[in-house]
């Protein structure tokens, strides 16, 4: 048994490349997953009650089942509906709907920080219902789930690795691929572990800073 | 789009026997992770940096990196070592040691919400550390420690599907070998999701029985000892 350098330096560029698209794919995934996140949460504001109860068996049903096999659904899913888009999209869009049903849970506890007072002086002075959200609502709503959003982040990063069940070529494809024309598993899988930790590390220093920056945002 | 309904006849067997192995691989390593959860989180509260320090890094690892990729490294670094595994041991392994680190935050979370004056009367009465976590320390953080374990439990649950990718038998590797049969992928997944969905629903309406109990058993105690003391003070 012998531990092989060479080959972690010769394959390190493609493994930073594959990286890199595990960054996109899930700061993408994050983006989308807080509009569908800030959508869950509107619904389950409303009075309508057959929108209230979709919202409630969705978020049900993401959080009470595993992501690969979502993942998957959504993969063969939109195909079969005549959607056709890329490896890539499809796998954006399957970790979307999964943070997003997530973020809508904070978003809803981040609510409850909002004193009353604020949104009945918006209606005293004759503020319609949509521009509240905008104006005095989501702004201190985004920097209370701020920290948790970023931990979400870091979340969705080390999920995306399941993503190349799908064929999205991101770190853990590039991977297998690279294993596959060297036969040194353990030393690109131990490379791979690394990159992730890094990355993930590094964004969990990001929410304990933001966390200590946005402490006074906080109701006591 | 035609919904196959014949896979849900010939499928179904098959996925509910992948769902009995899941539910016996996830309760091994629960059991398993749970144990070296308790070791972890003693030591991370040691004093001892010999003990603390790798404990932390430990946890750090198993939460900073992908259980995909904890997966693969834990399948191939037994052969490179010359040790031949199955791969459902591999897999249970790395799930126990996946859940160990998560739990292990809850439990030292758990230990930390008890007021440290509990443990040092216990000690101070002689109590040995050990018992004194036990008899002490366990039932009072329980009410903290339930809500917490029971995601954890629906997280290991919904993370034993990346199982399937180093060829463990679970539910998932079901779905493929259903799909091998008759390729219609949608209804397999879906079918698969909705046992996986019971499965975890039935977990934390069990976890939320418990949860009961221990809040009802917490009242109980406290309104007797508050009855001591009223009776006290009437003497």
């Amino acid at each position: 048994m012998k531990f092989d350098f060479n080959v972690i330096v010769v394959q390190l560029p493609w493994l930073l490349k594959g990286a890199e698209l595990t960054l996109s794919v899930s700061l993408l995934g994050i983006f989308f997953g807080t509009l569908v996140g800030v959508a869950l949460a509107l619904a389950q504001q409303s009075a309508i009650s057959p929108l209230l109860y979709f919202v409630r068996v969705y978020i049900s049903f993401i959080r009470g089942t595993p992501l690969f096999i979502q993942i998957l659904i959504v993969f063969f899913i939109l195909p079969s509906i005549g959607i056709d888009i890329s490896r890539f999209t499809s796998g954006v869009v399957a970790l979307s709907l999964n943070s997003g049903a997530y973020i809508s849970e904070m978003i809803r506890g981040g609510l409850t920080s909002i004193r009353r007072g604020q949104i009945e002086a918006g209606r005293a002075l004759g503020m319609p219902r949509p521009l509240i959200w905008r104006r005095i609502i989501l702004p201190q709503v985004f920097t209370v789930i701020l920290p948790p959003l970023t931990v979400e982040f870091a979340s969705l990063l080390k999920y995306s690795a399941l993503l190349s069940v799908i064929g999205v070529v991101e770190l853990t494809r590039t991977a297998q691929q690279i294993i596959a024309a060297t036969f040194k598993p353990i030393e690109i899988w131990l490379t791979v572990g690394v990159l992730y930790f890094i990355m993930c590390f590094a964004l969990g220093v990001l929410t304990r800073r933001i966390e200590r920056a946005t402490t006074i945002y906080r109701l006591s | 789009m035609n919904l196959d309904f014949t896979v849900f006849t010939f499928g179904l067997p098959i996925l509910l026997k992948g769902l009995g192995n899941t539910i016996l691989f996830c309760a091994i390593s629960i059991v398993c992770g749970f144990v070296i959860a308790c070791l972890i989180a003693l030591c991370r509260l040691s004093r001892r940096s010999f003990l603390r320090l790798p404990a932390l890094w430990f946890v750090e690892v198993f939460r900073n990196t992908p259980f995909l990729v904890q997966a693969f490294i834990l399948f191939f670094a037994f052969p490179r070592l010359g040790v031949r595994i199955d791969a459902t041991v591999a897999g249970i392994m790395v799930l126990s040691l996946y859940a160990g680190a998560y739990f292990s935050e809850s439990i030292r979370g758990a230990i930390l919400s008890v007021p440290k004056g509990q443990i040092e009367a216990a000690r101070a009465l002689g109590m040995p550390y050990l018992r004194a976590m036990r008899c002490i320390v366990l039932p009072q953080s329980l009410g903290y420690l339930l809500p917490a374990t029971t995601n954890q439990i629906i997280g290991v649950i919904k993370d034993s599907a990346a199982l399937s990718v180093i060829t463990v038998p679970e539910l998932s590797m079901a779905a493929q070998v259903v799909l091998g049969e008759s390729f219609s992928p949608v209804e397999t997944y879906v079918m698969v999701a909705i046992l996986y969905w019971a499965l975890t629903a039935c977990v934390a309406a069990m976890m939320a029985y418990f949860e009961r109990r221990v809040a009802a058993a917490a009242v109980a105690t406290t309104s007797e000892s508050a009855r001591f003391a009223t009776a006290g003070k009437s003497h």
